[in-house]
């Protein structure tokens, strides 16, 4: 292979000079494109993860293992079976489907919001990139407040079967997710005030709008899960350790 | 250094008489005149001689305890002869490559960079359809001859059906196992629901398992009759033989399950089925299903 | 806009390019952050959460089960209080926060955590040039290798006094887990590591990776991993299996949480080095590299990097879920309440079966690396490696449940399972076509690193026969769980990848230490634990086939002979890897000064000078020829194009 001695790399347009990424020299498009290559492949990690819990929910929720999907107490197949000391009373259920909804309502709120401001950002509206972030963060702490306040008023525990577990996860991985997403948000907010996000800089807004579509399909499957698979389909599981069917 | 010639001996072929064979073969008799063509040819059918015998010897160990004790084992040895037999030509070719590579390619040793390079071949067309073509084939004709097998198999079990639905006619045999650390249990619900330790069994006649756990994961495998399946907590696996053959046999535990693991073992007993029935007299359950 | 911007510039590679304000000495507090503050920020903060975790669980709290759970509580404080702190002490941290303020890397910030003028303490610090992570990737990766193979050692040794228990059932139990997961782990990181890191960038004409910082981020939480895994020795043993299936783990000792923890910040380690090696692959080759013109290491390890981000993920949350199983009684896989072994077999295996295909892929590619310079000739049909590696990884999601073929779980899905892996067969097979078809008439160079190849092949081979086997599902129905399958992936996985990623290692260790590699007492070791491996499994499969399980220490008399002969060639073995490693170790010390480019390659990263400077280039290349360009036209065409005329005397053209 001829190692030709080169010019360095001369930015993307010729006409209007771009600029430069403070440590490597490189035009900003040139790092842009490889944040948004990195961006692709986090969300594929992400939506890896995602999977793996609604993969764990659905095949749950399919298999009713001895008679333990359901919360103690949620319906006819909850407690029959179970041989295990439950550490709820039996009145543990099924948790309302409403908040799941509005939660993700929130998240899908918080991106138009932060779309918005990346929009105005690229019309040089400074003030107007605040703005929308502003409003996509403080969006965002409000859906991470709901989401703690949901936890915190399920009517199971950790220990109420397989269905709860499954919700609990979920609902932990929303928490993590809208931790990660103030922290972004934040420090576009901050940077933006510096000066450091701006119209001719302004890849970073855009792949955290990027990111914030992927976050609202994550949040949607889980509002679909949580709504539309709570009864399990297999209502005759076996006994646990012996041959014999729930009938 | 060795040296090494690639280059073909002599002027090319003078035009031959008319002949009826087609062009290609004579691309493949002039191929072959190259000596490295005729040493690798050579090579891979030596190999394969000394490769075929690993057919019957790899059936040897398995042997080694009584097996095969059913059509099913049978089967399996018989897949596992066959499909050593139809992989030797592959690894007989890649091994002749290795070997003659070793013999008459190697030119060069120590820190000194070669002045000389090999033959820049990028690719050829015939090599790469052809081993696309043969591994093709044989794929193909490994998973048709296992779907086939397989489905053999299952026909020999129940499958999905659960156990209360099983048909209990005066051929089969239920067996309910029972896996719990670190031992086997079997009912014989046909039998008034006989309990055992140690697994006995009809000859030629068709026995179902039902199969679960009390705890952990164990693995229900009997070993010389080539059943085995898991033994789950809260699920029930299914899986069946008919024993041929008779005489005392093994019943290991595959999968780990805590410290004895090891320990996890039991006999299993297969008798004629008139025994079979005093058997299961004697211990307290008359056939009633 | 504000006043943070422009203050001053820098001269970047011969331009001047506006530099964000400098906080402090370059540097920052990096300048004073290395692994002795993350040690005793690990262990301090450790010690911290393990004090509190003891003080606020009540005394007599027990799970559903009547199990004590403080010392589980405890344990998993002290290991994520070790994970927080040894990241805060190394620096780990101080990115993302001064990114959040603002205060962006300046280039003089970049040089300084490159390792600029620092010496060999750069080594011990978090240091983004990809160099330097590379070769801190090698000593991770030796230290681990050498961990597993110890274990090894000493499984054997049980295995092979069959008169005796030499160690109790719960020690050797928990020897063959780590074991299993310390060698899996170092097997991943065996090529992406050191080669990887080290030689890609180089390869491809780049200055660094995509993202350097991230590269010593997915360093350092190996280190941290590791730590975590040897400190399940120390707090019961991982004791069931490396595979660790549910619901026997949670019958096991405090150990269990220390093997979740490993393989969740592994993960994170996984995923991140993923993202930088696919975005670097994608985005960062020098320019004229076209992808025809790419060498075939690059796409080896892009298709190992993507199948790691799709597949580690799933793993990493089945030790999730068997962490809150255990701690908050949870019920993903507890039967009694719902849960479903069946579903940590399937996450378990969603990433077991694609990461085979990482810690082959590589080790393959690296063998397609050197070939064509030990044989002065090019790679066999790039375009049929391509083929087998895409191949491979678009196949390699579909083929897990042949893991889990006698688990009852869906017999239904054992057809298209076994179809779906016989179907894998054919692109692997391609690769080993590639290498077959190098070799084919290629000149031979006896060096260390081609010689190995022969013994890779070998090995691989044998490998792939008996996967075959086991593809099968009525073959499995004997084989599975028995010491075949032990020998058949220790075939693949050791035979053909420890030593695939061995002959890499001896390719590009005189770029990567700038010493000569010490061949002679190399190859006398490689070629002792090559004859010891022959041994150990090949005696393996006739236990196996005789039917001894697997996981066992105590068996029937009948499997004594294949033990003993076993146990022998595993000391082997060791010997030969001792050899091995000595012969590294001390050319790496002492060994003669290594030329720049000592075998000759045409490929970009043997173009630069050894040592490589930090910028790895000092102007950036620009490629105008495809790789492999080595060899002579052959002689042969002469005569075919001849002998074609003789028949097709009116056709003209080239073949």
């Amino acid at each position: 292979m001829s190692t030709a001695q080169a010019k360095p790399e001369q930015p993307k347009s010729p006409g209007k000079e771009q600029p430069r990424y403070p440590t490597t020299g490189e035009p900003i498009s040139t790092i842009a494109r490889r944040a948004k290559a990195g961006l692709w492949t986090l969300i594929v990690m992400d939506a890896a993860g995602t999977i793996a819990i609604i993969i764990a929910y659905s095949y749950l929720w399919s298999l009713n293992v001895n008679g333990g999907w359901a919360p103690p107490g949620a319906s006819l197949t909850g407690s029959e079976t179970d041989q295990s000391l439950p550490s709820s009373p039996p009145t543990a259920s099924f948790a309302v489907e409403w908040p799941f909804w509005a939660i993700f309502g929130l998240v899908i709120i918080s991106t138009l919001a932060m779309w918005f401001g990346y929009r105005e950002l690229k019309r040089g509206n400074h003030a107007g990139m605040v703005v929308g972030t502003g409003a996509a963060l403080v969006v965002a702490v409000g859906a991470l407040v709901a989401q703690w306040i949901q936890i915190s008023t399920f009517p199971f525990a950790a220990g109420d079967g397989a269905y709860a577990s499954a919700v609990l996860l979920l609902c932990a991985s929303n928490i993590f997710n809208l931790l990660i997403l103030i922290f972004l948000q934040l420090g576009m907010l901050i940077r933006t005030s510096k000066g450091l996000v701006s119209q001719a800089v302004h890849y970073q807004p855009q792949i955290l709008s990027y990111w914030m579509v992927w976050l609202c399909i994550a949040f949607l499957l889980g509002a679909i899960c949580t709504s539309f698979m709570v009864e399990s389909p297999n209502l005759d599981p076996a006994i646990f350790g012996t041959f014999q069917q729930q009938s | 250094m060795t040296t090494m010639d690639t280059r073909p001996s002599g002027p090319p072929d003078e035009p031959e008489e008319p002949t009826n064979r087609p062009p290609s073969m004579h691309r493949v008799r002039n191929w072959l005149k190259r000596p490295y063509a005729k040493g690798i040819v050579g090579l891979t059918i030596l190999l394969g001689i000394l490769l075929l015998p690993v057919a019957w010897l790899i059936l040897i160990p398995m042997r080694a305890t009584g097996a095969p004790a059913s059509e099913i084992m049978e089967g399996i040895e018989q897949t596992v002869f066959v499909f050593t037999l139809v992989s030797v030509p592959i690894v007989a070719f890649v091994y002749a490559v290795l070997v003659y590579s070793l013999l008459k390619w190697r030119k060069y040793k120590g820190d000194q960079i070669p002045e000389d390079e090999s033959p820049a071949i990028r690719t050829n067309t015939i090599g790469v359809v052809l081993w696309t073509t043969m591994s093709s084939v044989l794929a193909f004709f490994l998973v048709v001859w296992g779907l086939i097998e397989l489905a053999q198999i299952t026909s020999n079990s129940y499958g999905t059906i659960s156990a209360d639905q099983q048909p209990g006619d005066e051929q089969s045999v239920i067996v309910n196992v029972t896996g719990q650390q670190w031992v086997w249990t079997f009912e014989y619900p046909q039998h008034d629901g006989v309990t055992t330790e140690v697994l006995y069994l009809p000859k030629d006649r068709p026995v179902y398992f039902n199969v679960t756990s009390k705890d952990v994961i164990h693995n229900f495998w009997l070993v010389e009759l080539g059943v085995k399946i898991d033994a789950n907590p809260g699920a029930i696996t299914q899986t069946g033989v008919t024993p041929n053959k008779l005489g005392s046999f093994n019943l290991r535990c595959a999968e780990l399950c805590g410290m004895h693991h090891a320990y996890m073992e039991t006999s299993v007993e297969v008798v004629e089925g008139e025994t079979f029935e005093s058997v299961m007299r004697e211990m307290g359950g008359g056939r009633t299903a | 806009m504000s006043t943070e911007t422009i203050t001053q510039t820098a001269t970047v590679f011969g331009d001047e390019v506006p530099q964000p304000r400098q906080y402090g000495k370059p540097g920052g507090i990096m300048r004073r952050l290395n692994m002795g503050t993350a040690l005793v920020g690990g262990i301090g903060l450790a010690a911290i959460a393990g004090f509190v975790a003891n003080a606020l669980v009540p005394s007599g709290a027990s799970t559903v089960t009547f199990a004590p759970v403080a010392p589980d509580i405890v344990y998993l404080a002290i290991l994520v209080g070790w994970t927080i702190g040894f990241s805060v002490g190394i620096g780990a941290f101080v990115g993302p926060i001064r990114w959040l303020f603002g205060r962006d890397l300046t280039h003089a910030d970049a040089e300084y955590m490159a390792g600029k003028d620092l010496g060999v303490k750069r080594y011990f610090k978090f240091t983004t040039d990809h160099k330097v992570v590379g070769v801190q990737y090698l000593v991770v990766f030796a230290f681990i290798l050498g961990f597993g193979g110890l274990l090894a050692m000493l499984i054997r040794t049980e295995l092979g006094v069959t008169w005796s228990e030499v160690f109790s059932p719960a020690f050797y139990n928990s020897m063959i887990g780590t074991h299993g997961i310390a060698m899996i782990i170092a097997m991943i990181i065996s090529v992406m590591g050191p080669i990887a890191n080290f030689i890609m960038p180089i390869m491809i004409g780049a200055r660094d990776m995509a993202f350097p910082r991230l590269n010593a981020l997915s360093l350092w939480l190996v280190v941290v991993a590791a730590l975590c895994l040897v400190s399940t020795l120390f707090t019961g043993g991982i004791q069931d299996g490396w595979s660790v299936y549910q619901p026997l783990a949670s019958q096991g000792p405090p150990a269990m949480l220390g093997y979740q923890m490993t393989i969740i910040v592994f993960a994170i380690s996984t995923g991140v080095a993923s993202v930088n090696l696919m975005v670097t692959a994608l985005t960062m080759r020098a320019k004229g590299m076209t992808w025809s013109r790419t060498p075939i290491f690059v796409y080896g390890i892009f298709g190992a990097a993507l199948m790691g981000l799709y597949a580690f993920p799933f793993f990493q949350y089945s030790q999730i879920m068997a962490l809150t199983d255990r701690i908050w009684n949870t019920s993903f896989f507890n039967p009694l309440q719902g849960g479903s072994v069946w579903l940590y077999e399937n996450l378990f295996w969603l990433l077991g079966h694609p990461e085979v295909y990482v810690i082959i892929i590589p080790g393959t590619v690296v063998l397609f690396e050197l070939m064509p310079v030990f044989m002065r000739k090019p790679l066999f049909s790039f375009n049929f490696a391509v083929a087998g590696i895409v191949g491979v990884v678009a196949l390699s999601g579909l083929v897990w449940a042949h893991h889990m073929y006698m688990t009852g779980w869906a017999p239904a899905a054992n057809y298209p399972f076994m179809l779906s892996t016989e179907m894998i067969s054919i692109p692997v097979g391609f690769l080993v076509l590639v290498v077959i078809g190098t070799m084919w008439r290629g000149l031979v160079w006896t060096r260390l690193p081609i010689m190995a190849v022969y013994a890779v092949i070998f090995n691989k081979m044998i490998g792939g026969v008996t996967g075959i086997y086991l593809s099968d599902v009525p073959v499995d129905q004997y084989m599975h769980g028995t010491m075949f399958v032990v020998a058949h992936f220790h075939y693949m996985l050791m035979g053909a990848g420890l030593f695939g990623a061995m002959a890499g290692l001896a390719f590009y260790f005189p770029k990567m230490t700038g010493r000569v590699l010490d061949e002679r007492t190399a190859s006398i070791g490689f070629w002792t634990a090559f004859t010891g491996f022959q041994i150990t499994f090949m005696a393996m499969f006739v236990a196996g086939l005789q039917g001894m399980p697997r996981r066992v220490l105590q068996f029937d008399s009948l499997f004594n002979a294949p033990n003993w002969i076993s146990t022998i060639g595993a000391y082997i073995i060791g010997l030969g890897m001792l050899i091995f490693a000595g012969a590294v170790v001390s050319s790496w010390i002492s060994g003669d000064k290594a030329p720049a480019n000592p075998f000759g390659s045409k490929s970009l990263e043997w173009q630069t000078p050894t040592p490589v400077p930090l910028e790895n280039f000092a102007v950036l290349p620009v490629v105008t020829e495809r790789p492999y360009n080595y060899g002579v036209p052959d002689p042969y065409e002469k005569e075919l194009q001849e002998a074609d005329q003789d028949l097709h005397p009116e056709e003209v053209g080239s073949r």
